[in-house]
């Protein structure tokens, strides 16, 4: 970068600010992934309990504050993460050949990190526009999305479970909280509970009437 | 025991004869007790091939300059034993400095300029009184300190960085442990906003994606993951704290 540009473009707390806004982005969206979770697996419960659940979240506007908000700070979180991406063809080509020759466990993690990462962008975003045109959410519109979509929601989950998980590890590891073998620990297990619960909950839906 | 016959695939490129292209030669060598990566690549120098390229001083682990990537990963030659490896051994010299030849790689640019890009230096407005006694530091400090100094600069964190091999302006795990060491210090007067200068932006501590492949791999183990964490927390706060600079235009 030339001088002047240096001068007139400079702000010097625009990185940490940047960084920041990536740590309290994917914190939200991790919150949000688990409640969202413990929520859908409502159905475990029974299909009048999770009726209740989403005519509740509507009766109160949750749902309508909710989703415009998590959509926002989505995006806000897919711009300043996604800006570790390397986007160019010769860095992705370094990446992809120092991770095989290092064989080194956190760098293969960070590297599907940012894979899965866009598969969240695409499947989500289908998602959230599949549950939109089809709102409001009833176990009867859920079950038949399921049904017609396992495939579909089994990668999501995957996906955003392992995204969500190793995310949150990586920020506890660049600020230093807890020693990274514990937390990691900690964080794999929440993550296979959360994800076991998915299934379980996938299944439910499975087994439900659905729509037809 | 057994001695194996070790195959050694050796990285070869010379830029002053740029018309040979990169290669890899393979050397035969029978393994002995006790044998290190330096003693094997004396042996193939000495009895196979002069021209090999690869740097070496201490043979001690103190020195740093004969890190290359063994197998990919990024070790000490001098550090590490052929017995710990299987019988065919891959070289490459350290990706991210510059090359001269062969195994041979120059890391003193590279952390000459980090440590004028820190200021690696302390910074004191006292004025230094030769007859003065000595000032004593309580041990913990000295302590604190060392941990950071025992950094031998052999570059294999940031060989082992993903980041430092396709951002030339980061400063790396070596160049942020550095400014950790001075803040630790007592008798650097540098400010927080003036340690936020160096290292507050993304070719400091904020660049850091936390793959930890700098800590893994660090020949002396140095705890890289605290230091790192301890100066995005420091600099974190230092942002925070700090006004807004008025713009000039």
């Amino acid at each position: 970068m030339n001088t002047q540009e240096k001068l007139l473009t400079r702000n010097p707390r625009a990185d940490m600010l940047v960084d920041l806004v990536e740590l309290a982005s994917g914190i939200l969206l991790v919150g949000f992934l688990w409640t969202h979770m413990l929520f859908v697996a409502a159905i475990l419960l029974g299909v009048t309990t999770f009726d209740r659940l989403s005519a509740f979240l509507d009766e109160y506007y949750l749902s309508y504050i909710g989703i415009p908000f998590i959509l926002l700070v989505a995006l806000v979180h897919i711009v300043v993460a996604g800006r570790r991406i390397p986007n160019k063809w010769k860095e992705q080509r370094i990446i992809l050949r120092h991770s095989k020759m290092l064989g080194h466990t956190d760098t293969w993690i960070w590297v599907f990190q940012t894979i899965t990462g866009m598969a969240i962008l695409v499947l989500a975003g289908i998602h959230v526009w599949m549950v939109l045109t089809g709102w409001p959410i009833r176990a009867v519109t859920s079950a038949g999305r399921i049904q017609s979509f396992l495939w579909f929601y089994i990668i999501l989950l995957l996906a955003g479970e392992y995204h969500a998980g190793f995310g949150l590890y990586r920020q506890f590891v660049k600020w230093g909280w807890i020693n990274r073998h514990t937390i990691g620990a900690v964080l794999k297990t929440i993550t296979v509970i959360i994800v076991a619960l998915g299934a379980v909950t996938l299944w439910a839906f499975m087994r439900l009437g659905g729509a037809q | 025991m057994a001695e194996r016959l070790l195959t050694f695939s050796i990285f070869r490129y010379n830029p002053n004869t740029p018309e040979i292209k990169p290669y890899m030669q393979e050397y035969k060598l029978e393994e002995m007790p006790g044998m290190t990566l330096f003693v094997a690549l004396n042996k193939i120098r000495e009895e196979q091939d002069p021209s090999l390229m690869f740097d070496f001083v201490c043979r001690a682990a103190i020195c740093g300059s004969c890190a290359m990537l063994v197998n990919g990963k990024p070790r000490l030659a001098c550090k590490t034993l052929t017995k710990d490896l299987p019988s065919r051994i891959t070289l490459l010299p350290l990706p991210v400095f510059k090359l001269i030849g062969d195994l041979s790689v120059d890391t003193g640019t590279w952390f000459r300029h980090m440590s004028l890009k820190t200021e690696a230096w302390i910074h004191t407005t006292r004025e230094f009184d030769p007859r003065a006694r000595e000032e004593r530091m309580d041990n913990e400090t000295a302590l604190k300190i060392y941990e950071a100094e025992r950094c031998i600069e052999c570059g294999c964190c940031i060989a082992g960085c993903a980041t430092a091999n396709i951002r030339e302006d980061f400063l790396g795990a070596a160049g942020i442990n550095r400014v950790a060491r001075f803040m630790l210090d007592p008798r650097d007067e540098r400010s927080p906003q003036e340690y936020f200068e160096v290292v507050g932006t993304e070719e400091g501590a904020f660049g850091c994606v936390g793959l930890m492949a700098c800590e893994d791999n660090c020949p002396m183990g140095l705890p890289l993951q605290m230091q790192l964490a301890y100066v995005r927390r420091k600099m974190a706060a230092a942002g925070l704290a700090a006004r807004p600079q008025t713009r000039a235009c």
